[in-house]
């Protein structure tokens, strides 16, 4: 969806960090893939440190494909319904060639939730080209099982995260959010340890 | 099973990766790789194996990335004029985090090359690849053919003992 007269008034938008409580609430025993620091340090103030949840620290416009991976890599696994990355609109659009790979695989446990403030945040607030770009059309377009856009209530939200994980993907959810924030502290953790946590949460629940 | 039409440098590259057994091929489009890429599009879906096309080196990453985290055989094949793609990828996920990589990376630019542009990047591709930090292994005119396909072997046996990304540069121009 373009944004519109209605997203602009930004203040009727959730806020991320509601949001991530909702995925926290919903995907407790899923992995979860996390964009950067903003997203990052959100998730950890509201649910604390996760062996399910990935934190991809640095790696701009990477989690959908990360995601990917990881969602060819159980597909064979009953043990994990689906696998959930969170994405922002500018880390999305930097990795906007992996929209077309998802379509082309078609991963039927990946959902990706776009949380669109349409702007870079981390790094000042800058605009990205989210405004004029139909999240949810290109990934119909490029063969994904579902796209939708999620009116940014709590109601919405967890309606439509439910249905994505009862329902074969790939899923696009895109919601716009607004820009606030909540104060965090810097994650420094060593990624070799994020990422070895993650893998023997992951390949421990798969055996 | 190699076609006999194959050059015997190919030949090598596909016995290794049939030695490896990847459950997913990553590539990305080459003229060079014709041959490889062809061996495994013939056989896509069978035994367990998949070959997918790829749009970008750093995708390629993410992907490899994610069948690292769960424990899935997997290996990318892209030339080297790709190698300035992936590199932020590389050096900001996988490579900090100690995953397991394996790429295969096909030369351009060198003797026998047809194109005047295309050495301007891949003659650097090993200062780069150092550069980087990122740990490789060259095979060329000056490597016995019987050493081809242990050391493509060898590499992602050495990417798993030591943890990190490994890339193999390959030249099958006979340069």
């Amino acid at each position: 969806m373009i944004r519109n007269q209605e997203e602009s008034a930004d203040a009727a938008l959730m806020a991320r960090p509601a949001a991530l409580q909702i995925v926290d609430q919903l995907f407790a025993d899923d992995p979860v893939i996390l964009t950067l620091g903003g997203t990052i340090r959100e998730m950890l103030a509201i649910a604390g440190r996760k062996p399910n949840h990935l934190y991809v620290l640095d790696a701009m416009g990477l989690p959908a494909a990360i995601g990917l991976g990881v969602a060819l890599g159980i597909a064979e696994n009953d043990r994990h319904e689906s696998v959930l990355v969170i994405e922002g609109d500018g880390s999305t659009l930097m990795g906007f060639s992996a929209l077309s790979t998802i379509g082309y695989l078609h991963p039927r446990k990946l959902i990706l939730l776009i949380l669109d403030n349409g702007v870079y945040l981390a790094t000042g607030g800058q605009p990205t080209a989210a405004r004029s770009t139909d999240f949810v059309g290109v990934a119909r377009a490029c063969g994904w099982a579902n796209a939708v856009d999620v009116e940014s209530t709590p109601a919405a939200l967890r309606e439509a995260l439910q249905a994505a994980r009862t329902t074969d993907g790939p899923t696009l959810l895109r919601m716009a959010i607004t820009t606030a924030t909540i104060p965090t502290d810097f994650f420094l953790e060593d990624p070799v340890l994020l990422a070895h946590d993650f893998s023997r949460w992951l390949r421990g629940a798969a055996e | 099973m190699v076609e006999a039409a194959a050059d015997p440098r190919s030949a090598a590259v596909i016995a290794a990766i049939e030695e490896i057994a990847p459950r997913w091929i990553l590539h990305l489009p080459s003229s060079t790789l014709k041959t490889v890429v062809g061996h495994f599009l013939a056989r896509d879906g069978q035994d367990g194996l998949r070959i997918v096309p790829i749009p970008r080196e750093e995708e390629g990453i993410g992907i490899l990335s994610g069948l690292a985290l769960t424990g899935t055989p997997a290996l990318m094949i892209i030339q080297d004029n790709g190698i300035g793609n992936l590199l932020t990828a590389l050096n900001t996920f996988p490579q900090p985090a100690h995953l397991p990589l394996l790429v295969l990376v096909t030369r351009r630019g060198g003797l026998g090359e047809y194109n005047s542009l295309i050495h301007t990047f891949s003659e650097h591709s090993e200062a780069i690849l150092d550069a980087a930090g990122v740990r490789w292994f060259g095979l060329d005119s000056k490597t016995p053919i019987a050493e081809w396909a242990t050391t493509i072997v060898r590499a992602e046996q050495f990417a798993r003992i030591t943890h990190r990304p490994i890339f193999v540069l390959i030249n099958l121009m006979n340069g």
